[in-house]
């Protein structure tokens, strides 16, 4: 994990997503011990109304494990105030045969040691080869 | 027509219930599936009753887990 502090917050927010799926996809460890590396036990994230907790991620790690998504992140811009961030990106993943894009509004609190917290997201998908910008103020 | 409901674990956004219902429309027979992806409700409508495993394969090959 990347301390949140000693990282620019757009190389952060990058670095995590995308390393939590890299590290699912890198072995069959426990899927419950990489969740709890890279949150907190009481982690909850409201993605588009939907709230995720830490069972809720763990059991989301069996669908990554057997897509096996390629992803890519896109920040477009991030800012870091103490222990949050709020960015706005676009998550690039390949899976099933399909290129997925989807822009992402995000909200984050995370500890010293960069585990997650909490997060807010609100989310659209865009065309996949398209730059997400398109359309953004 | 029929209408049988089943729980779907590791559903967590749009996309996720996207696949889940792509792979159940596959199975023959089947017009209509609405998924709550909170609470992990799937509802299948069709023409005939489906056999339990067939839904459970096709979720399956989503990635995702049928429980009940």
């Amino acid at each position: 994990m990347t301390p949140l502090h000693d990282t620019d917050p757009k190389e952060f927010i990058a670095s995590f997503f995308t390393s939590f799926t890299q590290e699912l996809l890198a072995s069959d460890e426990d899927a419950a011990v990489i969740v709890d590396r890279f949150h907190t036990s009481d982690i909850v994230q409201i993605a588009d109304g939907h709230r995720i907790d830490r069972d809720k991620l763990i059991a989301h790690a069996r669908p990554v494990r057997k897509n096996r998504p390629g992803i890519r992140m896109e920040v477009h811009e991030a800012l870091a105030d103490g222990d949050r961030i709020a960015a706005r990106y676009t998550l690039h993943a390949t899976q099933r045969g399909k290129d997925l894009a989807t822009e992402v509004h995000f909200f984050g609190h995370f500890t010293a040691d960069g585990r997650m917290r909490r997060a807010h997201m609100a989310t659209r998908t865009v065309p996949a080869h398209d730059s997400s910008e398109k359309g953004s103020a | 027509m029929t209408e049988a409901g089943y729980t779907v674990t590791g559903m967590v956004c749009a996309h996720c219930a996207a696949s889940v219902i792509e792979e159940i429309k596959r199975i023959p027979g089947v017009s209509s599936v609405t998924v709550d992806i909170d609470s992990g409700r799937v509802v299948v409508a069709s023409n005939s009753p489906l056999d339990v495993m067939d839904v459970r394969s096709a979720v399956e090959e989503a990635g995702y887990e049928l429980t009940t």
